[in-house]
């Protein structure tokens, strides 16, 4: 998939070349996501799993990191710890967290404190997404 | 030893009486023959007299003593076990004793009884333990903790100590959160009932079910039902008293019963994002190619789509209310803007079925405590339902207004086949569906048992009118924000909400 080409329809709140980084391992998934943020005008770079996801996230070019949770090598959970928990770096990326896994309370509430949004995938098109990310500044 | 010497003279005595009176009889009896048969009865009398007297002595002493034997060898043991008489013997038991079965049991069971109290007291661990000598606080097999005024663990007993895998001395004199580490199924917890008890009460007491215990010690968690005694007057200053019901067993399984949910649920939802994402791919990449009748087709895919994601939903829910792990943040929230999310999620599903649905929302109704998620799901199932079971019906009309006792109510109503009255009251039972036989419609009888719930967790209330034939109107009330109680607020308004797909930081998804 290349970022550069122009999406074909003007989408009226088309932000200017964000960069997003999409880390998610379920290959159909992750085809569907770059296909509508592309048309978007999203610059896109997916991950498919959480060391290579936590080594392009902690380079802090993205504008909003989509992390699923349930990912090979490290956790999306681990993940979020290492870039938004005590002891990590500031990062100006916005993290939206998505995944189709409920969570247990507890768990819940320590995702809540460090990520910026939570997404179940099953509740969205690919659209919706686009739609949502579009109103996070 | 006086007493029983007293008590052998005193038995005989009485046998003294009872010998004597049956041989002055004897000698009456005696001198009578004697003057028939014209012997010399007054030589007789004088002979046998003093005769009989020694002997009857002789007799009475030896008997009481015989008989009060038994007495005398459990009045030893008594004493011989009793802390503050000192001297006197173990008693010698003879097999050939007047009782000795009798009384080697008794003396036997005597010691028994004191090598239990002694053990009692040894096991009593500290001096200034107020209840170490208390047999039933030791030696209940339930965990049993007493907490003073500041909450500081007066007592533990063995079985508390063992249940949390403490020593005594982690546990006495340490404050009680500093020592437990334990988790509430919700907001009322012991620490706010205990807090409140004090403002407020003497004496009170309550349950809790499902807590949660968490061990470091061996990093595992058990489970059980606490119920907690409070007051204030205690003589001791045994202010509060703790008792722990173990369910570690029966409540994991439950757990496990909502893990293997969680778990196929995610493996549903994964097939479920790709059809949905990849049919709106195909709607939009034929957008203008079709005719309607493909057009129809695909809303009707895409309707089935969102139709499993709302049946997921319910199941997870279902899944958390049985195991009673469904926890609701209330918040303030305007109604309208729920129910419009609502509509315009359900709108799909009414239209391929040439349904309309129509709202109609009172000025007046102000804004509610809900959790937006979990009352969705209420009005996405009511609405559903009312499509589903509309049969030649045409319209779906949604109300909501203010009661006259407070309550913003809100109610769906349908044109269909309506419930006949014998279903009625199971309608808001698990599993159970109206048995509608010419209704050929899906379902599994999840959803009106999962809006009861919720709607009763909301402090409201659900209801049903039907009539065969003319349709069914299914109403709740839930609470105005100003009307709910301060405990229930969650406060900073500002916080985290929730919205039914997701939740953002000082946002709402409802926007769009």
């Amino acid at each position: 998939m290349d970022p550069t080409v122009e999406p074909k329809d003007s989408m009226a709140h088309r932000p200017v070349s964000r960069k997003i980084l999409v880390v998610e391992d379920e290959h159909f998934i992750s085809e569907l996501y770059v296909r509508a943020l592309t048309k978007a005008g999203y610059d896109v770079t997916v991950e498919v799993d959480g060391e290579k996801g936590y080594e392009q996230a902690k380079t802090n070019q993205f504008d909003i990191v989509l992390l699923d949770l349930m990912i090979p090598t490290i956790t999306g959970i681990e993940v979020l710890r290492r870039l938004r928990g005590p002891g990590s770096q500031p990062l100006k990326s916005k993290i939206v967290i998505t995944t189709n896994l409920e969570q247990r309370e507890e768990i819940r509430a320590d995702i809540e404190s460090q990520a910026d949004a939570y997404l179940v995938k099953a509740e969205i098109t690919p659209r919706e997404l686009v739609e949502f990310l579009n109103t996070i500044k | 030893m006086d007493n029983l010497q007293k008590f052998t003279s005193q038995v005989r005595n009485r046998l003294l009486i009872v010998i004597l009176f049956s041989n002055a009889t004897l000698l009456v009896a005696g001198w009578a023959c004697a003057q028939l048969l014209h012997l010399n009865a007054q030589a007789i009398l004088l002979f046998l007299t003093p005769l009989s007297i020694a002997l009857t002595i002789v007799l009475a002493t030896v008997l009481a003593h015989h008989v009060t034997q038994p007495v005398k060898k459990v009045w030893q043991a008594v004493m011989h076990i009793a802390p503050d008489t000192a001297n006197v013997a173990a008693p010698v038991l003879d097999a050939r004793a007047l009782g000795a079965e009798l009384v080697t049991n008794l003396v036997s069971h005597i010691y028994q009884l004191a090598s239990v109290i002694a053990n009692v007291e040894k096991s009593a661990p500290s001096q200034n333990n107020p209840l170490g000598s208390n047999f039933v606080a030791t030696a209940i097999p339930l965990p049993l903790i007493i907490l003073d005024k500041a909450a500081t663990v007066l007592f533990a007993n063995k079985a508390m100590l063992d249940y949390t895998l403490r020593s005594e001395s982690e546990v006495v004199g340490q404050n009680l959160y500093s020592v437990l580490d334990m988790s509430f199924g919700n907001e009322n917890t012991l620490d706010k009932w205990l807090e409140n008890a004090k403002a407020n009460e003497a004496v009170a007491s309550k349950t809790w079910e499902r807590v949660r215990l968490n061990l470091p010690n061996d990093n595992t968690t058990k489970q059980f039902d606490l119920a907690a005694y409070y007051n204030r007057n205690n003589p001791d200053g045994l202010e509060t008293m703790l008792v722990m019901f173990d369910h570690t067993a029966s409540y994991s399984q439950d757990d496990q019963a909502l893990s293997f949910v969680a778990l196929a649920v995610h493996e549903l939802r994964t097939p479920i994002t790709l059809l949905r994402g990849y049919i709106e791919a195909l709607e939009e990449e034929l957008d203008g190619k079709l005719d309607p009748e493909m057009v129809d087709f695909i809303h009707k895919m895409k309707a089935s789509a969102q139709g499993l994601t709302a049946f997921i939903n319910n199941m997870l829910n279902v899944a958390r209310v049985e195991s009673d792990q469904l926890t609701l943040k209330l918040h303030e929230e305007k109604w309208a803007d729920i129910v419009q999310t609502a509509l315009n999620d359900a709108s799909l599903r009414a239209k391929v079925r040439g349904i309309e649905v129509t709202a109609e929302i009172a000025p007046d109704v102000p804004t509610v405590g809900a959790d937006r998620v979990a009352i969705y799901e209420v009005l996405l199932n009511l609405i559903d339902n009312a499509v589903k079971y509309s049969g030649t019906g045409k319209e779906v009309s949604l109300k909501s207004y203010l009661t006259k006792d407070g309550m913003v109510e809100t109610t769906v109503q349908d044109h269909g086949v309506g419930i006949p009255s014998a279903v009625m009251p199971n309608l808001f039972e698990k599993f159970y569906r109206s048995h509608r036989s010419r209704a050929q419609v899906g379902g599994t009888g999840l959803g009106l048992y999962m809006a009861k719930a919720v709607v009763e967790a909301h402090g409201g209330h659900i209801w049903v009118r039907s009539k065969e034939g003319e349709g069914s109107t299914f109403g709740f009330t839930i609470v105005p924000y100003s009307k709910l109680a301060d405990e229930k607020k969650t406060g900073d308004n500002n916080d985290i909400s929730r919205g039914a797909h997701g939740w953002i930081k000082n946002h709402s998804l409802y926007s769009r």
